[in-house]
């Protein structure tokens, strides 16, 4: 490509620069161009995507900005020197403008002009850089990616910085002046390194040979900050068996000091190979060392609130969100690997989403966050799903109660053994602020360490009275809590509380406590048996019959969800007051309760519910939602109702019946919709097959009318 | 092939470039060429395989080392330790009017002129070591190098490389002054590690592991290598493999000198190729590689693949096991199944086919003869062995997992990073109470999580990488061992504690073959006796509550390997009742035991 091209380039480069408008018709470059005249702005960021955007967009030359990057920054540069306006502010000198203003008035008498070491290079006139940012489009390069066809092309790569260098000035141009003739002879620096001119150029001392001798003018010359830094592959990224690879950064300018070991970024940089000098030059041969000299950084935040939905994702959400199924869709993906399970699964869901925090008008907080405490025998997953769940969320923190201590589940005031200042250090609830922690082995905590938790589960607070150091540290986290019963395994003689073994004060706190037994059941047997084998024989997994969604999907749906906020129409309170209620007669009726009702479990309701509808996507409150809610707190026991049923020598069929006669009398109807009775049951934790069972036994006993179709029900006055 | 202008194994650079320029002269675009073949590694595979040129490649290991001439064929045998990335490199440049190629060879012969007309290309770096716990047997093959020079040269260089095999097949002898001079916490453990197991000769396995070298397990005769890879897939060559690489071995005297360009040069962008020196590590430019799996270690004995012979060294083998344990015929049979126990396949979380086996009731008197014979037999039988002594202060100062470190830019090994296959033996007998510190603690979880589910977690400090691995796992303890829970537990009762009479080569070399033959056969379950299988696992489990997921899987590892064990490719009745009864009589020493 020869000069002529470039001149071209330059044109468009201009046309560009005058002529794009962004999506509200403003000329997007002239403003920035403006401050940059009016020095708010060092940084002129070319976006490729405008360039796409742009109405007489040059295929071509869009290929050739990408493919030849480094280059069009200074085509692009020169253009905005040729196009930037007069500052229409008025602006105080500074040192660098004062040089500038001496070498203007100097240049004009010099007749050097054509000497190109004497030719002020543009770069020390620029007080503004010249990024080309990559497209956002489409998925970011792992570093095993870039190959060696991409070098000089502009890339985008996500990767986790390993190390980082200081600062350091790099000289960009070198500024000397002669002895002799006193010119200031000005030399461009591309590398790293560099030779230092020795023996004015000027044309003065040429034709004297005065070999006059130039002195380095570190004022004069035009440094910039410049940082390396080492980026490394995503665990995520990493082929099975393979390590992860690395690549060096160049920081540049304004790009300084943006990241720090450990962060997760995107960057969109130019990939360039490193001259080698010297001795390594000669010890390396031909062997080319590689960079990225970085064009923009972009850190991913791993929290709900910050997650940026990519095109796609917003699309396949939007698809998932219209198909009715997804509140079973998208549970059945939560560890999908664990048989069965579903309506813990399903629980579990609803404490990934969350319900919205409230503030009262008095200071009041009311905790948005589910706790979930899963109580069972050894050897139900519940260890697994801990720690799936953990996995999904984007923040979570996973610990054992026996491995805890109370100071490491909550805050810890440490003297550092540097400076002998007391630091104050955050424990697993802490660190888990606006995420989950998961504890395993609840039960095994030591009591006092239990108390800790109190605080962190109502209030969401962490308070600290020690050393000196009163605080309070926030640990807005939602617990998901996995127990053993009391005696190891759940011991059907004895009464629910003494299996639970758990105070009260903790238990109420849980706004779901799961039973999970392990009963011995020839069915389950023979399905792990069967499963067993055929992980033996198959070497995969029996096929689940869906397709799991990516957890990536997962979660982006989650934090879509846990943008809304919804609220419990009016209409809807007298329902939800009248179902606690009869929570709390049922459980006054009941010799050994097996629940604690207490009026956070009301609390408890409404945030189940506020979590169903948020992953509706609606800002209203369903009756459905409560129905679901109360649904749930009752399968949660279900194990164990299931066993006094066959004690109270009822079958589900007749407890159906009368639970429909009971509804049926309360509302004092002989009308009952199917809709209606469907939800009456499945409150008590009963299917629809049974309630289908129950309806054609009952009808053939002429107790009640079916209707035809809609499967209404008609009691029969006796 | 007849004829050739090119000598294979003397000048292997002849043969890339002529077919380089035969390439070049037919289709004269160098870009075509790019990350692809031109009909070199074709030319060389041809040599090593066809025209059985392999067994002329020497082998190299550090007695090799000092003869071997720079810019020929060699072979290397060793673990994939580390993956230092990409290079990228000019492939080719145009010299006046000719292409040169730049592949399998480390620098051209004259850079400075080198015009601005050239393509880069790329080669894969791989960080090879000699296989951790490679027992000396598995490199005397019976195709064994001969130094195809030797005729060639000195009679003096001679009689070194005979004083090398001296020193080689001096296998116990323990090497005095071992990396030791500059930590005395591993001094230290290493004191401990001797004064616990005197007669544990084949390996002290805490040699240079707490200190910070990459190269932690290197035998007395074998080198690392850096490995180019060149045209190769990267899904072909992963960490913690064992390879067989033939390549080109490069040795550029020119590139030894030191290096002090340090004032350009910040300690920031280090070369990570600076600490391997050449002179130390070799460069191998790799044309051929292929993964060796455990019966390209072992000599095959000339034998008939029938049942009855397999039955009769499975028989012999047993036999000596039994001696070996003191007349202890049930821990031979467990010995045996553990031996071919390998993971087949990883179901979610579970690594489906590992049994790991810990042998209780050992104490000092019995551990010194019985154990240590019986580390002896395991490091005669597999290629890969590793001991480990399992005490405090053992595990509060060694370091299990491999670490990256960022400041080489290298991936420190750790004990736990074994080729695939490897065994390890952990004696817990001399574990004493004590306070195990943040570091032990994690190692001890390392250790459980590896036998648990056959992972060990990488740590590169912002993350942990997962490896899979497949190691066999053997514990001898007093009791029941907590720290590590084995999938099986069996009592130990040896009757005698006289040592084994000694085997003969042929029969060693026989039962190595049917172990790693044996471990790679297939395996099915046939519909009828499936059904079977099902109904006896859920009859088992209606009578005992306790039975989880885990013991059905191993009753199905333990079927698989007792008919692999007959060298039976799919389940029969016969077996599974055989496994029925180990298990029914490891429960009754239990019970004995109580």
């Amino acid at each position: 490509m020869n000069e002529l091209d470039f001149k071209q380039d330059r044109e468009i480069a201009k046309d560009f620069l005058i002529n794009f408008a962004d999506a509200n018709g403003e000329s997007k470059y002239i403003d920035i161009l403006q401050d940059v005249a009016n020095r708010k702005i060092k940084v002129v960021q070319i976006e490729l995507e405008d360039l796409v955007n742009y109405k007489d967009l040059d295929e071509e030359f869009l290929r050739r900005v990408t493919e030849n990057t480094r280059r069009y920054i200074g085509i692009f540069a020169d253009a905005i020197d040729e196009l930037l306006p007069e500052p229409t502010e008025v602006l105080p000198d500074d040192e660098a403008d004062v040089f500038m203003t001496q070498r203007v008035v100097e240049g004009n008498d010099s007749a050097g002009a054509s000497d190109p070491q004497k030719k002020m290079p543009p770069e020390i006139k620029r007080f503004y850089e010249v990024y080309v940012k990559a497209s956002p489009k489409g998925r970011p390069f792992t570093i095993r990616e870039v190959k060696a066809s991409y070098i000089g092309q502009l890339v985008r790569i996500s990767g986790i910085v390993t190390r980082c260098s200081d600062v350091k000035p790099l000289m960009q141009v070198a500024v000397y002046t002669c002895e002799e003739c006193g010119f200031e002879i000005y030399q461009e620096v591309t590398a790293r390194v560099f030779m230092p001119l020795f023996d004015c150029v000027s044309e003065q001392c040429k034709t004297n040979y005065a070999k006059g001798k130039l002195i380095p003018q570190l004022r004069a010359s035009k440094f910039l900050k410049f940082q390396e830094a080492k980026i490394q592959e995503l665990a995520e990224h990493v082929p099975k068996g393979h390590i992860p690879r690395s690549m060096t950064i160049h920081f540049r300018g304004e790009l300084t000091r943006k990241v720090s070991p450990g962060d997760v970024v995107e960057l969109s940089g130019i990939f360039l190979p490193i001259p080698y000098v010297g001795f390594r030059a000669m010890r390396a041969g031909l062997i080319a060392d590689t960079y990225l000299e970085a064009m923009s950084v972009t850190h991913f935040k791993k929290k709900y609130e910050d997650y940026d939905l990519r095109g796609e994702e917003e699309e396949q959400i939007a698809r998932l969100a219209e198909d009715g199924d997804i509140y079973n869709k998208l549970s059945r993906s939560l560890a999908p690997e664990i048989f069965g399970h579903e309506d813990i699964k399903k629980a579990l869901l609803l404490l990934l989403v969350g319900a919205p925090h409230r503030k009262l008008k008095d200071g009041m907080k009311i905790r948005g966050d589910l706790h979930i405490c899963l109580m069972g025998d050894p050897g139900v997953a519940k260890s697994q799903l801990l720690k799936h769940i953990i996995n999904v969320a984007p923040r979570g923190v996973y610990t054992t109660g026996k491995g805890s201590s109370g100071v490491g589940l909550t805050a810890a005031v440490q003297k550092d053994p540097v400076t002998n200042e007391m630091i104050l250090e955050g424990g697993a609830l802490v660190l888990a602020d606006m995420g989950i922690c998961a504890i395993d082995e609840f039960d095994k905590m030591e009591e006092s360490d239990r108390t800790a938790i109190h605080e962190v589960m109502e209030q969401q607070t962490v308070s600290i009275a020690k050393a000196g150091i009163t605080t309070s540290l926030n640990a807005r986290t939602a617990v998901l809590a996995a127990a053993n019963p009391a005696w190891g395994r759940y011991d059907l003689r004895r009464s629910p509380a003494e299996n639970i073994n758990l105070p009260p004060a903790l238990l109420s706190r849980f706004d779901l406590l799961w039973l999970i037994l392990d009963r011995a059941d020839m069915d389950t047997d023979l399905e792990m048996a069967r499963h067993v084998l055929h992980v033996h024989q198959a070497k995969e997994s029996p096929d689940l019959g869906f397709t799991p969604l990516e957890p990536s999907l997962l979660r982006a749906y989650i934090s879509a969800a846990r943008k809304l906020s919804p609220t419990v129409p009016r209409e809807l309170e007298e329902y939800i007051a009248s179902a606690y209620s009869s929570i709390r007669q049922e459980e006054a009726k009941s010799n050994a309760p097996h629940t604690y009702t207490t009026i956070r479990t009301l609390l408890s309701i409404l945030r189940i519910s506020a979590a169903l509808a948020r992953l509706r996507f609606s800002n209203d409150v369903a009756q459905s939602d409560v129905d679901e809610a109360l649904r749930l707190m009752q399968m949660s026991k279900f194990s164990l109702y299931s066993d006094d049923r066959q004690r109270s020598g009822l079958d589900a069929i007749s407890d159906i019946y009368s639970i429909l006669r009971d509804e049926a009398a309360r509302a004092n109807k002989t009308d009952v919709s199917y809709a209606h009775a469907l939800n009456w049951i499945s409150r008590k934790g009963y299917s629809e097959a049974q309630l289908k069972e129950c309806l054609e036994e009952y009808a053939a006993l002429n107790v009640w009318q079916i209707h035809p179709n809609t499967f209404d029900i008609r009691f029969i006055d006796a | 092939m007849v004829g050739l202008p090119y000598d294979c194994l003397a000048n292997p650079l002849g043969a890339v470039r002529s077919t380089f320029d035969k390439a070049m002269s037919s289709d004269s675009s160098t870009a075509a060429l790019d990350g692809k073949d031109w009909g070199a590694s074709e030319v060389f595979r041809q040599f090593l395989f066809d025209d059985g040129g392999l067994s002329q490649v020497p082998l190299l290991n550090s007695s090799t080392m000092k003869w071997v001439q720079p810019n020929t064929l060699v072979r290397f045998r060793g673990m994939i330790q580390d993956m230092l990335g990409n290079e990228f490199y000019v492939g080719a440049y145009k010299d006046g009017d000719k292409w040169i190629t730049n592949k399998f060879a480390d620098a051209s012969h004259d850079p400075s002129n080198a015009s601005s007309d050239m393509r880069i290309w790329e080669r894969q770096l791989l960080y090879c070591t000699p296989v951790p716990g490679q027992n000396s047997w598995v490199e005397c093959t019976p195709d064994a190098m001969r130094n195809p020079y030797i005729s060639a040269i000195s009679p003096l260089r001679e009689k070194r490389q005979r004083e090398d095999e001296a020193i080689k097949s001096d296998v116990d002898m323990v090497e005095p002054g071992y990396a030791i001079e500059d930590s005395p916490n591993l001094k230290k453990m290493r004191e401990n590690g001797v004064a616990f197991e005197p007669f544990n000769l084949q390996k002290v396995v805490t040699e240079g592991s707490a200190s910070n070298s990459s190269t932690p397990h290197v035998e007395r005769d074998s080198v690392s290598c850096l490995v180019k890879i060149y045209d190769s897939p990267e899904s072909d060559l992963k960490l913690n493999e064992v390879f067989e690489f033939v390549g080109i071995f490069t040795f550029d005297p020119d590139l030894t000198i030191p290096i002090d360009d340090k004032e350009v040069m910040d300690d920031f962008c280090e070369d990570e190729l600076l600490c391997l020196p050449p002179s130390k590590v070799p460069r191998l430019h790799c044309v051929v590689h292929r993964k060796l799996g455990a019966s390209d270690l072992v000599s095959s004995p000339h034998l008939e693949l029938t049942t009855p012979v397999i039955k009769e060294i499975r028989e012999a083998l047993i036999g000596h096991l039994t001696a070996i344990l003191g007349h202890d015929r049930l821990a031979a049979e467990y010995i045996l199944l553990h031996l071919l126990s390998r993971v087949h396949a990883r179901v979610d979380e579970v690594a489906v086919g590992k049994l790991s086996l810990n042998l209780t009731c050992f104490n000092k008197e019995n551990m010194s003869v019985l154990g240590n014979n019986l580390k002896l037999v395991i490091g005669s039988l597999m290629p890969f062995t590793e001991c480990l002594p399992l005490t405090v202060d053992y595990l509060n100062s060694v370091t299990l997992t491999p670490k990256k470190d960022y400041i080489t830019n290298r991936l420190v090994s750790g004990l736990l990073q074994l080729a695939e296959g490897s065994h390890l033996t952990i004696d817990e007998t001399p574990l004493q109470s004590g306070t195990l510190n943040s570091g032990g603690l994690e190692n001890a979880q390392v250790l459980r999580s590896m036998m648990e589910s056959q992972k060990v977690h990488y740590d590169f400090t912002y993350y942990k990488m997962e490896m899979p691995a497949d190691v066999q796992f053997l514990i001898l303890s007093e009791g029941k061992s907590n720290i590590l829970p084995a999938d099986l537990v069996l009592p130990f009762h040896p009757s005698s504690v006289d040592s084994a009479s000694g085997v003969d080569g042929e029969m060693l070399k026989a039962w190595r073959w049917y172990l790693a033959t044996m471990k790679s056969l297939p395996h099915s379950i046939d519909p009828p006796l499936q059904k079977a299988v099902e109904d006896d696992l859920v009859a088992a489990r209606q009578e005992d509550r306790s039975l989880s997921r885990e013991d059905f899987s191993r009753w199905l590892t333990m079927g698989r390997l007792m008919s692999v064990s007959f060298g039976a490719t799919s389940l029969s009745m016969e077996h599974w009742q055989m496994v029925k009864e180990l298990e029914r009589l490891r429960k009754i020493r239990f019970q004995g035991n109580l």
